[in-house]
């Protein structure tokens, strides 16, 4: 699923300025269409992959403003423990959720997170070992 | 007299319950002592054992209500009506009990804690009642004595006893205000039913359950966190877990970034489309199988291999395909195979406006990319599906 999404990414991204841009500025689109197909594939009931798509799409969309407004804070966090801070600050969609919600947004994203980075060392290890081929 | 020799046992037995049933039984014989129940004969067993299980009655009854589920209170409910007609038999007890008492003024400190014991002001006559009922209730784990009543009992206090241990265990946690509370609600009622899954000792207003409902739920995820991240299954305490896995999370996202910089690197002369194609082939009927929610950890193997598979397939025979295909083009060649895809599996997103973006291309500045970007997205609804 997620590797459908994401290959269909790169190649927009390849395709999009493959001469033009720097290979740092397509480094740093590959990574945002990494977390959206991510997002993408986890679905709309995970509050991480919400979280991660708003932040992902605020850019273009940022003159549109949807009716359908989301409360952003339920209830401002306690944040006495270091641990749980930084546990939000890294967990997209953090900030707002409960502890209890929070580790279970938590382990869903380190699994998402690995089958990503698994996804994404597979295609470089095929594409660079056929380029070396060559 | 039955402290004496209670005394008496308590040191010389050696059994595996834990130190807490000691102080109750300490305490039982004080409340003995003070009660004196009619039904106390002089052929009362003299043993320690007896003495062991006349102390357990009281408890034992009291944890038990403060145990058992609904269910288990009907066997209480007939093991109290029930423990009136023993009251007249002689006080025997069993002597097979083997338990260790040892004295520890700590644990008769924690006895005197226990409203349990303060509600021994609870007729004596109950507390008679309980006192007899024991020696039938505690027969059975230890030598079953098939009696009517008691077959009833077994399965309660076979239960009563696998309980007791772990309520004895779990006074360790509880406070003094708390047990008080505790039993004093359960007191409070009519005698001792207490209807809530609560350990001994715990307290069981509203609040504390909900506290506690809410901290297993906690420890329920962390586990879940351990299983996930690798090497956090051997650490003890909360703190190191939780440090492991927001390290855990940190390295997977250096990784994303750095995968990221490398992929941009790698030469860009990859066919994509066929591999697309490829892919979406081996997906579509995978998804259909998985339903619409849980695709995540299944094919979290397959992709990859796939993946794998396909990049080498079509790279190696150096079919190469530059992608000179113009920005136009693009979005009509993801459409057709995104239309493929819905078609296949039948399932279309009534709402479009909670698309989810694939990918936001990087050359926003370009004028095409909002077609693009508004194609992918309704392609997106129905692929969402998938």
């Amino acid at each position: 699923m997620v590797a459908l999404r994401f290959l269909r990414a790169l190649s927009l991204v390849r395709c999009s300025g493959p001469g033009a841009r720097s290979p740092s500025y397509r480094a740093r689109g590959i990574r945002r269409a990494a977390y959206a197909c991510m997002a993408a594939s986890a679905g709309p009931r995970r509050a991480w992959s919400r979280a991660l798509l708003r932040k992902i799409r605020r850019r273009p969309g940022r003159g549109l403003r949807r009716p359908r407004a989301v409360i952003r804070r339920r209830r401002p966090v306690g944040g006495g423990d270091p641990l749980e801070v930084a546990l939000r600050r890294l967990v997209p969609g953090g900030g707002c959720m409960e502890y209890c919600r929070l580790l279970e947004e938590a382990a869903d994203y380190v699994k998402c997170l690995a089958m990503q980075v698994r996804l994404m060392q597979t295609i470089v290890d095929s594409a660079s070992h056929v380029n070396s081929i060559d | 007299m039955e402290p004496p020799r209670s005394s008496g046992v308590g040191i010389d037995n050696s059994g595996e319950y834990s130190p807490e049933i000691a102080e109750t039984l300490r305490f039982e014989e004080e409340i003995q002592s003070l009660i004196h129940p009619s039904s106390f004969d002089g052929s009362a067993a003299p043993t320690g054992g007896g003495s062991f299980t006349a102390l357990l009655g009281l408890p034992a009854n009291q944890a038990v209500e403060l145990l058992h589920d609904s269910g288990a209170r009907e066997p209480l409910a007939s093991r109290i009506r029930v423990g009136e007609h023993p009251v007249h038999r002689p006080f025997h007890l069993p002597l097979d009990c083997s338990s260790a008492f040892p004295s520890n003024a700590t644990l008769v400190d924690r006895a005197a804690r226990f409203s349990v014991f303060a509600a021994e002001g609870s007729p004596a006559s109950s507390s008679g009642r309980l006192k007899a009922e024991p020696q039938d209730s505690d027969s059975p784990p230890l030598d079953p004595i098939p009696t009517g009543p008691a077959k009833r009992k077994d399965t309660g206090r076979s239960k009563c006893d696998v309980r007791l241990s772990l309520s004895f265990k779990s006074q360790a946690k509880v406070t003094a205000k708390k047990s008080k509370n505790a039993e004093e609600n359960t007191d409070g009622d009519k005698l001792p039913y207490v209807h809530v899954r609560a350990r001994r000792g715990q307290a069981t207003d509203n609040h504390s359950l909900a506290e506690r409902a809410r901290r297993e739920k906690i420890n329920a995820r962390m586990k879940l966190l351990q299983e996930l991240v690798p090497g956090c299954s051997k650490i003890t305490g909360t703190a190191l877990v939780l440090d492991e896995i927001i390290n855990h999370v940190q390295t997977l996202q250096r990784q994303v970034e750095f995968l990221s910089m490398r992929l941009a690197a790698v030469n860009p002369r990859i066919d994509f489309s066929s591999l697309d194609s490829y892919l979406s082939a081996e997906c579509g009927p995978v998804t259909v199988r998985n339903g619409p929610g849980g695709v995540v950890v299944d094919p979290s193997l397959w992709p990859t291999d796939a993946t794998a598979e396909a990049t080498r397939r079509l790279l190696v025979p150096q079919f190469w395909h530059i992608d000179l295909v113009p920005p136009q083009l693009q979005p009509q060649q993801s459409l057709t195979t995104w239309e493929r895809d819905g078609a296949a599996h039948s399932q279309l997103l009534p709402n479009p406006t909670t698309s989810l973006f694939l990918y936001d291309p990087a050359n926003s500045g370009d004028t095409n990319v909002p077609h693009r970007t508004a194609k992918l997205k309704t392609a997106e609804d129905r692929a969402l599906n998938l």
